[in-house]
Order: C-alpha cells, then sequence, then structure tokens
C-alpha cells in the first residue's frame, strides 16, 4: 500500500465518522435567517408575491364592505384589468394600482396541475368571480335582513355580526379561505418547488455556473425559489427572519401556519417550514440540488398539514356550534364556512414524491357538495361533517383530537 | 365468558383509577346539587329578574313621558330610572339560559361603546331593525346613556334634540323604541323562568356537560372573566390593546358611574358564590358550601376563604378609584390595571381550582378572532 492509497483510505474514515456527528464543514448548514448575497448584493427578491398578497387582502376586505363595493370593483380587485381588458385602478395602495400583475392570473395556475388541465384552471378562476358576483347579487341586497333558511342576510355570531347566503355561506370566508390554496399553496407546492419549474430551461446549467439573469443579482432558479417564500413571507414584518410575528403579517398563509403552530399538537412546524426554505435556497447556491429537493417534500408536507388541519378545526368547531342549545347558527355558520375554504383548498395540497394532491378534487368537490347540499348549513347534518372530517384526517398523520383544540 | 372477563376488568381498573385519584375525599355525587339550583333559581335569580322587570317598566314609562313632553324634570326623571335599571341589570347579567341565549339579551342591553354615528343614522332614518345582529351596538342601556347625557355638552342643548331639533320627534320615538324593547327582553325572559325554565332548571341536576350546573357555572365564570373583569376594567385600561381606551368604559357619557356599576355587578358575583338570597342577607347553598363539602384546600388554605378574600382584595383595590373611569384611566390607569391584576386572580381561583374540584370542563374557548 503506498502512502497516498493510505492517506485516501484515512480521510474517507475520517469522512465517515465526521459525517455520523452530523456537523461537518462538508454539510450545507440550515441558514437561520434567509438572506443570500452576490457581490455584496442581496440575490432574494420576491416583490411580486408581497404584491399578490396585498391585492388579495384589498379585495377580501371589500367582500364586506357594504358602502362602497360593487361587482364590477370587486372583480376588478381580482383581475387588476376592467371588465374589457383595460388598466383598472381599483386598489386603495396606489402601487398596487401601478402593478401589472393581478391575483386571477396565478389561481390555480401552477406548471404541475394545470399547464395541461387548462379547463379546470378556467374553472376554478372563475369559482372565485361566481362568489364575488352572488356576494354583490345575493347577501349585499340583503344587508339589514335577518338570514333564514333559504333567505340571505345577517346572523349574529356573539357579538359579531356574519353575512350569509341563503344556504348559510360567508362569500367572504370562501373566497379568502379558497386563495390560501388556489393562489399560495398551489404556486409554493405545484410550482416554485417544482423540479418542472426551478430546472425548467438552462436553469441547472446556469445555477451551476451560477449565471445570473440580464440585470438582477440572482440566477433563475433562486428566484423561483423565493417566489416560492414570498407566498408566505411577503407581506413579514422581518422578511429574513420573519417566525417572530408568524400569524400577525397577513390574513392568508401566514396567518394560518402561525395558528396551527400555536396548537401544542403541532408546535415547532412554523420553524420546520422556514428551515426548509432557508436549507433549500442554500442548497441552490451550493448547487446540491438533492439536498433542494428533499427540503421541497418537506415543505409540501408541512403547507399541505397546515390546510388539513384548519379544514378539521373548523368543521369541528362547526360540528360543536350545531349541537349547543339553542343551536349555535350564527358561530357554525362562520365556522362551516371557513372550513369550506381550507377543504377548497386542499384540492391544491401535494403529497411529497407523486402528482397528487392528499385529497382527489372529486373527493373534496363531494365534500363541498354534501355542504350545499338542500337547505346547505341550515340543514346540514352532523354526521355528514364528522364523515368528511375523518376522511380529511385519515389522510393525514394528525388525529381530529389534534386538530380540534 | 369473555365479555364478562372484560367488563369486569374494566370495572376493576375504573374502581382503582377512582380512589387513586381521589383517594379519601367525598364523592361530589353524594351532595345536593338539586339544593343549589333551588336556592339559585328561587332565592337569587328569579327574584332578581323580576326585580329587574319592574326597574324595565318603570324605565318605559319615564321614557315614555319624557317623550311626550321632554322638559328638564322628565330628563331628571327618565335618567333616574335609567341609572337604577342598569344598576339592576348587573344583577342579572350573569344569567345565561337557552332563551337569553336565543333573543341575545345581554348583547342587545348592553353592548358597548355605542355607535353613536350608527344610532344617528337610525335617527336620521326613521327606520330600522333593532332585531338585527349588526344593531347591537346602538341600544340598550349604553344608547340610552349617549342619548340621555351625550348628545350635547349641556342639558338645555341635549333637550333642544328632543324639542326643536330636525328629527325631534325621530328622537322621542327612538328613546321610546330602546325602553320598550329593554323591558319586552326582560319580560321574555323573566317569563320563561317562571313559566317552564325554573322546573326544567331545577330538575336537570346531574352532573354532565349539559347539567344545569355545569352550564350556569361556565356561563357565570365566562361572565366573570370577559363582563366584569374585561369589560369593565381591563378593556378601558388597556390591558389587551397596550393604550388605555377611555371610550369604551361602561356608562361613559354619564361618566360618574361606572365604579358604581362595576362595584354592583362585583357584589353580584360574590353574592351568587355564597349563595346569598337576592337583596337579603340569608345564605343558602351555592358553590361555596359545595367547596366546603369537597373540602377544597388549597395551598393549605380553604379554597372558599381564598375566593371570597380575593372578591374582597378586588374590592378594597377599587375603592381607591375615582368613581368615573373615564377620569380614572385618563389620570391614574394604574389603578386600574391594579384592580384588574386582583379580578384577574380570581379567574385562576374560580376557572382552574373551583373547577377542577367541582369536575366541570370549560365549555368555552378564547374565540379565535377571525
Amino acid at each position: 500500500m503506498n502512502l497516498s492509497k493510505s492517506l485516501l483510505i484515512l480521510a474517507a474514515f475520517i469522512f465517515t465518522i465526521s459525517c455520523d456527528t452530523n456537523n461537518t464543514n462538508d454539510e450545507i448548514a440550515t441558514p437561520d435567517s434567509y438572506e443570500f448575497t452576490r457581490s455584496g448584493q442581496s440575490t432574494v427578491s420576491f416583490s411580486g408575491q408581497t404584491t399578490r398578497i396585498k391585492m388579495a387582502t384589498e379585495l377580501s376586505v371589500a367582500m364586506t364592505d357594504f358602502d362602497n363595493s360593487t361587482e364590477e370593483l370587486l372583480l376588478e380587485m381580482y383581475r387588476n384589468e376592467t371588465a374589457n381588458g383595460g388598466d383598472a385602478n381599483p386598489y386603495s395602495d396606489a402601487d398596487l394600482n401601478a402593478a401589472i400583475k393581478s391575483v386571477k392570473s396565478k389561481v390555480a395556475a401552477s406548471t404541475d396541475f394545470f399547464s395541461t388541465n387548462t379547463a379546470t384552471s378556467v374553472e376554478l378562476k372563475n369559482q372565485f368571480e361566481t362568489w364575488i358576483s352572488a356576494q354583490i347579487n345575493e347577501v349585499f341586497p340583503n344587508q339589514n335582513v335577518e338570514a333564514q333558511p333559504g333567505i340571505a342576510g345577517q346572523i349574529a355570531d356573539g357579538t359579531s355580526t356574519r353575512y350569509v347566503s341563503a344556504k348559510g355561506f360567508e362569500y367572504n370566508q370562501m373566497l379568502a379561505k379558497g386563495l390560501i390554496g388556489a393562489l399560495m399553496a398551489d404556486q409554493i407546492l405545484n410550482n416554485y418547488v417544482s423540479v418542472s419549474v426551478l430546472d425548467a430551461g438552462n436553469n441547472v446549467e446556469e445555477n451551476t455556473a451560477k449565471v445570473t439573469l440580464d440585470g438582477k443579482a440572482y440566477t433563475n432558479m433562486e428566484h423561483k425559489w423565493d417566489e416560492a417564500y414570498g407566498y408566505l413571507f411577503g407581506v413579514s414584518q422581518n422578511k429574513a427572519k420573519p417566525l417572530a410575528t408568524i400569524g400577525e403579517d397577513d390574513d392568508f398563509l401566514n396567518e394560518y401556519v402561525g395558528k396551527v403552530n400555536s396548537d401544542p399538537d403541532f408546535e415547532g412546524i412554523a420553524q420546520e417550514i422556514f428551515d426548509a426554505y432557508a436549507l433549500g435556497r442554500a442548497a441552490i447556491v451550493e448547487n446540491d440540488y438533492d439536498l433542494r429537493d428533499e427540503q421541497a417534500t418537506i415543505l409540501r408536507n408541512r403547507i399541505s398539514t397546515v390546510l388539513a388541519v384548519r379544514a378539521v378545526y373548523y368543521l369541528e368547531s362547526g360540528i360543536n356550534a350545531l349541537q349547543e342549545t339553542p343551536t349555535n347558527y350564527g358561530a357554525a355558520f362562520h365556522d362551516l364556512s371557513e372550513a369550506y375554504g381550507f377543504m377548497f383548498s386542499l384540492q391544491f395540497s401535494r403529497v411529497p414524491n407523486t402528482d397528487d394532491s392528499y385529497l382527489t378534487k372529486a373527493e373534496i368537490d363531494g365534500f363541498l357538495a354534501a355542504l350545499e347540499e338542500g337547505n346547505g348549513l341550515w340543514d346540514v347534518q352532523v354526521e355528514t361533517l364528522q364523515n368528511i372530517s375523518t376522511s380529511i384526517a385519515s389522510k393525514f398523520n394528525f388525529t381530529i383530537e389534534e386538530a380540534a383544540n | 365468558m369473555k365479555r364478562y372477563l372484560f367488563l369486569f376488568l374494566s370495572v376493576s381498573l375504573l374502581v382503582s383509577s377512582c380512589t387513586e385519584t381521589n383517594p379519601s375525599g367525598p364523592d361530589p355525587d353524594d351532595f345536593d346539587r338539586k339544593a343549589i339550583l333551588e336556592n339559585w333559581a328561587e332565592n337569587i335569580i328569579i327574584p332578581a329578574l323580576t326585580d329587574f322587570s319592574q326597574k324595565t317598566e318603570s324605565l318605559k314609562t319615564a321614557g315614555n313621558n319624557f317623550a311626550e313632553n321632554p322638559s328638564q324634570q322628565a330628563l331628571e326623571a327618565l335618567r333616574d330610572e335609567w341609572k337604577t335599571g342598569y344598576l339592576a341589570w348587573q344583577q342579572v347579567s350573569m344569567f345565561e339560559t337557552p332563551k337569553t341565549m336565543e333573543i341575545r339579551f345581554r348583547n342587545n342591553l348592553n353592548i358597548y361603546p355605542v355607535d353613536t354615528a350608527k344610532v344617528k343614522e337610525n335617527i336620521g332614518q326613521g327606520e330600522y331593525n333593532l332585531n338585527l345582529p349588526s344593531q347591537i351596538d346602538q341600544q340598550g342601556f349604553p344608547a340610552l346613556d349617549y342619548l340621555l347625557y351625550g348628545l350635547a355638552e349641556s342639558d338645555s342643548e341635549i333637550l333642544a334634540f328632543y324639542n326643536s331639533g330636525e328629527n325631534s320627534s325621530d328622537y322621542r320615538n327612538y328613546v321610546v323604541d330602546l325602553v320598550t324593547r329593554i323591558d319586552s327582553l326582560t319580560d321574555i325572559v323573566l317569563n320563561d323562568w317562571n313559566s317552564s325554565y325554573r322546573h326544567e332548571f331545577v330538575n336537570n341536576s346531574g352532573n354532565g356537560a349539559n347539567s344545569s350546573i355545569d352550564m350556569m357555572v361556565n356561563d357565570y365564570i365566562f361572565y366573570y372573566e370577559k363582563n366584569l373583569r374585561a369589560g369593565k376594567i381591563g378593556i378601558p385600561a388597556g390591558v389587551f390593546s397596550g393604550t388605555p381606551l377611555p371610550q369604551n368604559v361602561e356608562g361613559v357619557y354619564s361618566r360618574e358611574f361606572s365604579k358604581e356599576l362595576f362595584l354592583e355587578s362585583l357584589t353580584a358575583t360574590q353574592n351568587f358564590f355564597n349563595g346569598k338570597h337576592f337583596n337579603s342577607e340569608t345564605t343558602g347553598s351555592s358553590l361555596s358550601n359545595y367547596l366546603d363539602f369537597l373540602n377544597t384546600i388549597k395551598n393549605g388554605t380553604d379554597l372558599t376563604q381564598l375566593i371570597n378574600q380575593q372578591f374582597e382584595a378586588s374590592r378594597t383595590k377599587a375603592q381607591n378609584l375615582n368613581s368615573s373611569f373615564v377620569d380614572q384611566v385618563e389620570t391614574n390607569n394604574s389603578l386600574m390595571l391594579q384592580t384588574y391584576d386582583e379580578l384577574q386572580k380570581n379567574v385562576i381561583l374560580m376557572k382552574v381550582d373551583m373547577l377542577q374540584a367541582l369536575n366541570i370542563n370549560v365549555d368555552y374557548v378564547d374565540a379565535d378572532g377571525d
């Protein structure tokens, strides 16, 4: 055995040992901050996601602005264009009016799920317009009517007033919670952390050689990953270290990652999600694409879990309200409208290492139809809700009890 | 045979686990819970509601008199009845029944702060449905507080709204509608107790989540925590918002009664705990002697005694407060915060220690706020 060979063996031996200790210079550490630079310049960019979250926020709030909202205004907020396709300025924030992006263009628009399924994409995009129009044409005229089975109007939920459809649904809740799946989760899980998007075109070659986009400090692959990050942390107060205010920064995915994280049964899930984003981004910088894709599987599982936990949570809350004496319809309708939105969102969830959502669109359509049947939430049976809750939880690694509290 | 064996095993397991958790103490099942329910219904709740309904009747009369002739004298008479009624309300606000839930009794009588812009909108339109959930902050005692004290600085200016102002007849009608509604909602609740609910309440004397005691105790603690501790003290003192909110004081426009209203409510909750008969020195069966029966000790002291001491500590602390909490919050808010802290200690003694001893589960959670 010559010297160089023995050195090689020795080196291999040391490497093995140090691997076991799980802490070597060879491994990519998980950054504790989502900050990445090249030649002193930040390479992180997700302003488009920040813009869309803000647009969705204005739309969601305007859904119950009885004094100022019209169907035209709400549809313009959703499309950021006029009915004729012209430039619209529906937002109170001038920066949003100046933007050419829109919420609608990214609803049900992921590469993996919809690039060859435009019929479904169009159907889902239009679903939000249906809710918007129904809010204006069905609920708004009955602003000062007491809701009854078959009659839209207002109903008390404690000291809050809820405005519901003839079947007891709050369209504003369905829209807001539906966007969490159709916009945020779909873009993250089925688009920006997907191999099909990250590795598209020359992305791998360019990223490996660190060829940045024209006039930008980042490679295309880095940017795609950042866009996935932006749909969760795009309006966080501290965008590099966003966990201190998780749950408080928007009314969409950020809020509900925060809510699930504050349930002791799921404590730490926000950190796991952040770490997967940060390590995945570091892996892209280091050209470690396997490590990147491992982080994508974590994001897909955890973010899908957040949607499912909230769907079950609101179903269980709704069941409890329906079982109160006297029946607490107002609370039940509010909870079940949120549950509806989260169930709708679950069709955009993603089982890691597969092409599938955790529940199929057909399964989810079945659940939603069960809620809408007859007089809708006015006469939905507790048993129906329990069965749905059980079906959802059974696809995930948590129990109804863990999600319900 | 297998099935019997299994049954035997589970029974013996059940028995052994019972004795383990409660080695020598008395069994809650041996206590006469029905006696508590009878005392609450017969000697506290129904008499307090009867008294309140007489006062809402007088309030209604005074409101009608004022509307017929809005004089200084009629205004003062109406203010007196309003204050009397508002104090009597503090004795009954905590008692929830299926009927009070159905008609949203507390929310219709005492949601504050009142939405003054919407009150004026209602009056301006002359058309409104006070039964709508969105109207809860435009009616009840807080709306009257605004209409009788808050429309202007001086009494003559206030009276002008009812005598010569643009919508003076609508103003008068609105006062009549408010006092009428307070009275009729109260009648609905009292009639329900007198006709059927008393029997149902007293006979539902088991110890499950839907038993009268479990439900009433939950409603009682909810009231103490949300309406008394938070509503009357914590929210105006800024405990939840970071900055004081003087406009959220109960009775903000009359200004000088907020402490009285608070103390009345505090006394009512303590009296209920001790089973003290309405408007009397006699006491009967209630949570205090239920705890005594169970010999509930915390840190070496009798829990009943600790809870009563804490009620007293809260009252003592509150004695130093200005009669107007608006002034108190604006001049020395730390005294408000100290009062809140004393009140909070009893949330722990009652919601944690008492409920554990009585084997009652909390049936409400903080709303998730979305």
